[in-house]
């Protein structure tokens, strides 16, 4: 009796390694789901090659394709997607990949480690240069093992390479077809190995994609449509009238309305952080030079006020400008608001009566936030005025320094960046970053920045990031202000108990994994 | 003839010209859109390769030259965003907004022609002041105002057409109607206009001294004389319509012209905008030349003026 049972167990156990993870029965995938996308749909987003390290094209890429590892739920970057497992050396100058039995693309060709050494050594979007000069060459180890063999160690590779709104070199794909129809033929007609496949897209208009069967996760939601709509009112009606599911970026002025519909969720997800720069303070010229100015400015602020008045209070007045949802961010207390302290530290500091700023200019087209910042200045008498541009007009300002900001200015930054601090440093503190360039430079700061940058050693990393960090708030470098909520609404075709239900994943707005999602019995 | 169609031909590719080179220095002008390409912590070495990859790093005139020799061969260049060429994107979208241009112009000449004879027949009446209130109200409600309004009436409240989108002829109704109801009121005060300088005119004094019924004088004598301007802005609107009906296509996502334009402008595409304006220019171009013409065939006084 006890050897037919061990016999009929060691049977079980054989029979359920050799089946494919796709065939037990899964529940069919049913239902149809709608999201209202805020903005265009551009093609270039469906195109993991050439991702634009910007956080958009993660709710794409996500559907349509999949990763080695990837951010998802509360996992930054680790989380095994394509990969059953990975083990990164512990001099950092390997990655080892093995990829999960049987994964198949969209086309029904299997997804193989050639494929993924194709994608790495083809890519050419944010970061491309980073991986090339660092990697020596991607091994095929066997036929699901796949080795990234590094010049020198690379302690920042899986966050680089599993963070869907930082670069897409570990976004597999199809190696074959993607030579066959062509870099632009492919983002109009993309194939990949995510828990969706495209039926049709209508460049900047729809995309409509059906739930791919042979995802190794069960996919719930049959049919999937993403509708470019640019207006938020006509979003608001879409869900109100049942013709969307999801609709992302409620403005200001909508929440209230939104959160009374029935059966509809608001999803406050927590967003990008908002700071005040001072550029080219360290001009002896400049006001801001003197930290106590900076520390009044700071204590000026009414935090709790611009987050209730612009994010209908579902934002968060924070300490950090840097989002603590990324690698080595710290934690810092909210700043507190003190006017007639604020009001004393501008006298010590020689300006009793105040002084006049130039301009203030947002993120565009933030303008009411920076009107808030405006009228709470004034109380310490800092009179300032508002600068509104044209985003792309203000990219470019940005970029090209100082030299475009003269005088005394306030430049109110905002943004989300996902995976280290360290990117946030690079793009907006550092001299000669992306968007610092010659505004900010505390040469201290950044001396320990490239002492991190040189560093193999997580613990010295780690100890150096928190330092900068410390330091840049200690002295008021930047005056961090509240991190927005980017609100979203869930219709109630969705089923969902609360909305971190449809939106798990903390690194991001969106709401994927799209696979997970349901929609209620019809 | 031969000659006066020449010379307006000439004209035609002076303006064409002129438009494409304003538009290339405009979007220029408007910043480098590798910014808006590039991720924030974009290295400059990104930016020039981004640049290398599209062209951007050639000077301007080499891009110009560049950019008219495609055109000529009917080329306008590929689209930064969307990776299709731009001359593919603007056809994909013309159906819909031709849809669109089609339905508004009709809507605003069914509002406006017949509210502007009566209100010209009836000048200074009851009538005449709510036609002329109408055409005030036409004319200064914004169009996205209108949009939201009827979205909101007719399709949350009474639910009787989808919010937005293109698909059966629901969905025109609201987006057609709130680009419509502003070129209605233009069409409306022309329309009157020109009704009141027909009936004005020594052959309709004639034509009721004879005794015909004011019936057949509005109908057979002033009315087709009064109709030559209002098509001819008729036609013109719809070219503007079709074109450039950027904010009733963003405020009801209708996959037209006006949106692809809006998107370009907002990514900074410098070929979709400039393709899709020169595009416009052309139809309006076009269509002036052959108005021109026409005049000219009817009216030998405009081919002999200089």
């Amino acid at each position: 009796m006890f050897h037919l049972l061990a016999l009929a167990l060691i049977l079980i156990a054989v029979a359920s390694t050799a089946i494919p993870f796709s065939s037990p029965a899964r529940a069919a995938a049913k239902g149809k789901l709608v999201l209202a996308w805020h903005a265009g749909l551009t093609s270039r987003w469906l195109d993991p090659q050439e991702h634009d390290g910007t956080a958009t094209p993660d709710n794409f890429l996500t559907a349509i394709h999949d990763a080695l590892i990837k951010n998802q739920g509360a996992q930054l970057y680790d989380h095994p997607a394509l990969a059953e497992h990975f083990t990164i050396a512990s001099d950092s100058k390997t990655a080892t990949f093995t990829l999960r039995k049987g994964i198949k693309f969209h086309n029904g060709d299997p997804v193989t480690p050639q494929d993924v050494k194709f994608t790495y050594e083809n890519y050419r979007g944010a970061k491309a240069d980073v991986f090339k000069k660092k990697t020596e060459r991607v091994e095929i180890v066997d036929d699901r093992t796949v080795r990234f063999v590094f010049k020198e160690p690379f302690l920042d590779f899986p966050i680089l390479f599993g963070t869907a709104n930082v670069a897409g070199p570990g976004w597999v794909v199809p190696e074959k077809y993607y030579k066959q129809v062509g870099a632009d033929a492919f983002k109009q007609k993309p194939i990949g190995a995510g828990p969706y496949k495209l039926v049709r897209h209508e460049p900047g208009v729809k995309i409509e994609l059906e739930a791919f069967d042979g995802y190794y996760r069960p996919v719930h939601v049959k049919q999937f449509v993403m509708i470019a709509v640019p207006e938020a009112a006509t979003r608001v009606a879409m869900l109100e009238r049942g013709e969307a599911d999801l609709i992302y970026f409620v403005p200001g002025e909508l929440i209230n309305k939104v959160g009374k519909l029935p059966g509809v969720m608001l999803a406050p997800v927590l967003s990008g952080s908002w700071w005040l720069e001072f550029p080219g303070f360290q001009d002896p010229k400049s006001p801001f030079r003197d930290r106590r100015v900076r520390e009044a400015v700071s204590l000026a602020i009414d935090r709790r006020a611009i987050n209730q008045a612009e994010a209908g209070g579902l934002g968060k007045p924070t300490g950090n400008w840097i989002n603590n949802d990324v690698q080595y961010a710290i934690e810092w207390p909210e700043f507190e608001k003190n006017v007639e302290r604020a009001k004393h530290l501008m006298r010590e500091a020689g300006f009793p009566n105040g002084f006049d700023v130039d301009w203030i200019t947002p993120v565009p087209p933030f303008y009411s936030r920076a009107e808030r910042v405006i009228a709470q200045l004034r109380e310490i008498g800092i009179r300032a005025r508002l600068q509104s541009m044209e985003r792309g007009i203000f990219l470019q300002r940005l970029s090209s320094g100082l030299k475009d900001w003269p005088g005394t200015q306030i430049i109110f930054q905002g943004s989300r960046i996902a995976g280290s601090w360290s990117f946030w440093y690079e793009g907006y503190f550092k001299c000669g970053g992306f968007n610092s360039r010659d505004r900010i430079c505390v040469k201290d700061l950044d001396g320990k920045f490239d002492q991190y940058e040189r560093s193999i050693n997580p613990a010295e990393r780690k100890k150096l990031a928190e330092e900068i960090q410390r330091g840049i708030l200690e002295n008021y470098y930047l005056v961090p202000v509240f991190r927005h909520a980017f609100i979203n609404a869930i219709g109630p075709r969705v089923a969902a108990q609360k909305w971190q239900d449809v939106f798990p994943t903390i690194t991001t707005g969106y709401a994927y994994p799209w696979e997970d999602l349901k929609v209620k019995d019809q | 003839m031969p000659q006066f169609i020449i010379r307006r031909v000439l004209y035609s590719l002076v303006t064409l010209c002129i438009l494409s080179a304003t538009i290339f220095l405009v979007v220029r002008f408007t910043g480098d859109p590798v910014a808006l390409m590039a991720e924030a912590s974009a290295r400059p070495e990104d930016l020039d390769r981004i640049r290398q990859q599209w062209g951007l790093d050639r000077s301007w005139p080499v891009q110009y030259v560049t950019f008219m020799q495609n055109a000529f061969k009917g080329e306008l260049g590929k689209s930064f965003n969307y990776r299709l060429p731009v001359s593919e994107l603007y056809f994909q979208r013309l159906p819909n907004s031709l849809t669109l241009g089609l339905a508004a112009t009709l809507i605003s000449l069914v509002i406006g022609v017949p509210a502007g004879i009566i209100s010209a027949v009836k000048v200074n009446s009851w009538w005449d002041n709510v036609a002329k209130g109408v055409a005030l109200l036409g004319l200064s409600i914004p169009g996205f105002w209108l949009g939201l309004v009827l979205i909101l009436v007719f399709s949350v409240w009474l639910r009787w057409l989808p919010t937005s989108g293109a698909g059966d002829w629901r969905h025109v109704v609201m987006p057609a109607l709130a680009l419509g109801w502003y070129f209605a009121a233009s069409m409306l005060r022309l329309t009157r206009s020109s009704m009141l300088e027909v009936l004005g005119s020594e052959y309709i004094k004639l034509a009721r001294l004879k005794g015909l019924p004011d019936v057949v004088v509005i109908a057979m004598h002033a009315f087709k004389n009064a109709l030559i301007p209002v098509f001819t802005l008729a036609g013109v609107n719809m070219v503007v319509m079709v074109n450039a009906a950027v904010i009733i296509e963003v405020i009801f996502a209708w996959p037209g012209i006006g949106r692809l334009l809006y998107e370009g402008i907002f990514q900074r595409d410098f070929p979709l905008v400039q393709g899709v304006v020169i595009m416009a220019g052309f139809m309006i171009v076009g269509i002036n030349l052959v108005v021109d013409i026409l005049y000219a065939f009817i009216d030998p006084r405009i081919r002999l003026t200089r």
